[in-house]
């Protein structure tokens, strides 16, 4: 069991200093009660409403093709680490891989995905 | 590491074909001259399916056992590429009235043919599982193709919602192989998993794999989402998802399982014989009382996939023999089946069987193809559908008496709601009497459809023998 | 390494992730709710594949590979999910799943 102590450890410190820091900064924070205390922004910009608006529905139409185009990345990564040992045959594999990926840009773009209507 | 790209050349002009479709589709200056894509895609489809059968007899594998070609795998290719030309062929004239988006259609059906080839040919789990999504979110897209219709759209959301939990059961089925025998190789697989080797790890991943493999062939009770996605999709859609994605499914259980795991064959045979009954009792006993007729051909699908299932009990070449003669014939049946009602969705905007009324008035060539396509299903004898159940169930008289007694009973009961269609068919007179009419594209398709299911129901030898060498093929691994 | 981590520990992990995923996907009411519970059931093959890989196969990456494909078809089931529910909502103004039901169940 004694593997296990290293973690009971980190375990306990990462709590210890979560509870330390806010602790410490309630102990010694001054306190004063005024309205401009409640606000979202202290002394900053005043708030205009509630934050709990519906969003447009174009805002989800680009979160899509984000996270479609974002996870590209997880085969570029291992690509670009054993970039040397590929060679110019990975290249080429990689640029078919891009020219699909960017027909599907295209098509994104030519329905109107990237205009704000 | 060197490939033989060769090998891959029906993959890669599927590829290529779907890009090329694609892209014409975005360059083409207006929805309205994309008509002549189906016609493309036709076209490019009968190339890729001349390159498919030029490697009948090929065997070889790619990158140490990931991608297996033999006769098996070429001949279920070849069937998937024969479903998908018959189907947009039979169905264009409903896709340009109905669907408006053109490029999507048809890149999106020749990607899905690809993911079913790609599963066809998978020999290991990876592939296996690039294949299956590349098909599955494939026919998500199309299932929810009339996206201003409700219930297009919600049969995509269930679909997408059950697909998903299936194949997340079928991946976690699929770790738990990998990590009882520490490979992804179906071939290695099959060397490792031997009567003597089995954990209850391998046991657990076993049932949750036909669990998962129950959901792709809507296999009762892994059925529910079958009769909802076929009513809601556009037909030849779900037409397409009863034939090619059955069958696809079909090839890749047996690969896995027959192929695979034959060292558990104790363990599966029964599960498999069991998923079958039920799938063969519910099937027929739940269409009987179906007013709609995609939701009565739906239930009829579950079913056939019970008698398919059949084959696999036995895990012998006769039994995979069964399994591919039968998928020929269904193939053959179901299209001709959905393409009239195609034909007849067009003409009176309805799918409930009460709309086929006097049919054989408006269209005798609808109503005969119906007629014939129905009895195969059932497996009245000079039609090919009786061929096909005999040699399903001859395999297994030995071990599993009380299924060929269900089997049996179920295909009689299986005859009254076919011919209940029927008897509207040609009895009732009809509301409309205005003749139905279907272009050429249509009456070549049933006619194909027609003398397929006649020829082989009469002369099966040839494709028995072809379906002989394909089974003999698998087991020479 | 002497760790007395065993496989064990990662199978019951995954197991419960997936439990907890199929749960949800059965009592959740909500198409979003679903589709992470479906994102769960996936998270769980994951960490099974991967720790698969590195107690059994750790000279070969097969698990790791497969994991990365696992990822990527994630991916595209939630971007489609949330596409279908983005339809959805234009059309009949609600992502409950009990109010689907023009087709019956």
């Amino acid at each position: 069991m004694i593997n296990w102590l290293g973690v009971l450890i980190f375990l306990l410190s990462g709590a210890a200093f979560g509870v330390i820091g806010i602790g410490i900064s309630y102990l010694i924070q001054p306190r004063t009660k005024n309205r401009y205390k409640l606000e979202v922004y202290e002394s900053g910009i005043p708030v205009k409403a509630s934050a709990w608006v519906r969003f447009r529905n174009q805002y989800f139409t680009y979160a899509l093709i984000f996270v479609i185009f974002d996870v590209e990345i997880l085969y570029l990564y291992p690509w670009a680490v054993s970039f040397v040992e590929l060679g110019l045959s990975g290249l080429i594999k990689m640029f078919i891989f891009i020219f699909i990926l960017v027909l599907g840009l295209w098509y994104a773009w030519k329905e109107g995905a990237f205009e704000w209507r | 590491m060197h490939i033989d790209y060769s090998l891959l050349s029906t993959e890669i002009a599927l590829a290529i074909l779907g890009l090329i479709v694609f892209t014409l589709g975005l360059t083409l200056p207006s929805r309205s001259t994309n008509r002549g894509l189906g016609a493309f895609a036709i076209f490019g489809l009968l190339i890729v399916l001349g390159i498919t059968v030029s490697f009948w007899g090929t065997q070889a594998e790619l990158l140490a056992g990931m991608y297996l070609i033999d006769n098996f795998s070429v001949f279920f290719k070849i069937l998937a590429l024969v479903a998908a030309i018959l189907i947009v062929f039979g169905t264009m004239s409903y896709a340009n009235n109905n669907l408006s988006r053109q490029l999507e259609y048809y890149s999106t059906i020749i990607f899905a043919t690809l993911g079913m080839i790609i599963m066809i040919s998978a020999g290991d789990f990876i592939t296996l599982y690039i294949g299956l999504e590349l098909m599955t979110v494939s026919f998500i897209i199309l299932v929810a193709f009339r996206k201003t219709d409700g219930h297009s759209l919600e049969a995509g959301i269930k679909y997408l919602i059950l697909a998903g939990v299936s194949s997340a059961v079928l991946l976690y089925g699929l770790s738990l192989i990998y990590g009882a025998t520490g490979t992804v190789y179906i071939l290695e697989l099959a060397e490792l998993v031997t009567a003597g080797t089995i954990s209850p790890l391998l046991v657990f991943g076993l049932v949750l794999l036909v669990a998962g493999f129950g959901f792709k062939i809507s296999a009762a009770p892994f059925h529910m989402w079958a009769p909802d996605v076929y009513e809601g999709a556009p037909t030849p859609i779900t037409a397409y998802l009863a034939v090619g994605s059955k069958a696809a499914s079909f090839a890749i259980l047996v690969r896995v399982f027959v192929g695979g795991l034959a060292g558990m064959q104790e363990q599966w045979a029964t599960l498999l014989a069991v998923l079958a009954a039920i799938s063969i009792l519910l099937g027929n006993l739940v269409a009987i009382p179906q007013t709609n007729i995609k939701r009565m051909l739906a239930y009829s699908s579950i079913a056939q996939a019970g008698y398919i299932m059949v084959g696999l009990l036995t895990a012998s070449p006769e039994g995979i023999k069964g399994v591919m003669f039968y998928a020929f014939i269904y193939l053959f049946a179901t299209i001709g089946a959905f393409v009239v009602v195609c034909a007849v969705y067009e003409k009176t905007k309805s799918d409930e069987i009460a709309s086929y009324a006097g049919l054989s008035q408006r269209s005798p060539l609808a109503a005969a193809v119906m007629l014939i396509s129905l009895l195969s299903m059932a497996g009245i004898p000079p039609l090919a559908g009786f061929v096909g159940k005999f040699y399903l169930f001859t395999t297994i008289t030995d071990n599993f008496m009380w299924l060929v007694y269900i089997g049996l009973i179920m295909s009689m009961v299986s005859v009254y709601y076919y011919l209940r269609v029927a008897l509207v068919m040609y009895r009732d007179e009809p509301t409309d009497p205005t003749p139905i009419k279907m272009g050429a594209a249509v009456n070549v398709t049933l006619i194909i459809a027609m003398v397929a299911t006649l020829v082989l129901g009469i002369y099966p030898t040839p494709l028995s023998e072809l379906s002989n060498i394909a089974a003999q093929s698998f087991f020479t691994w | 390494m002497a760790t007395s981590l065993n496989p064990t520990y990662f199978i019951f992990l995954s197991a419960a992730l997936f439990a907890i995923g199929v749960y949800g996907v059965i009592a959740k009411k909500n198409i979003i709710a679903v589709l992470v519970s479906i994102e769960m059931m996936l998270a769980a093959v994951n960490i099974n594949l991967v720790a698969f890989n590195k107690f059994f196969t750790p000279e070969a990456f097969i698990g790791q590979i497969f994991a990365i494909f696992v990822v990527t078809v994630a991916a595209v089931e939630i971007g489609l999910g949330l596409a279908l529910a983005i339809a959805l909502v234009r059309k009949r103004g609600t992502t409950n799943l009990d109010d689907f039901d023009w087709l019956k169940w």
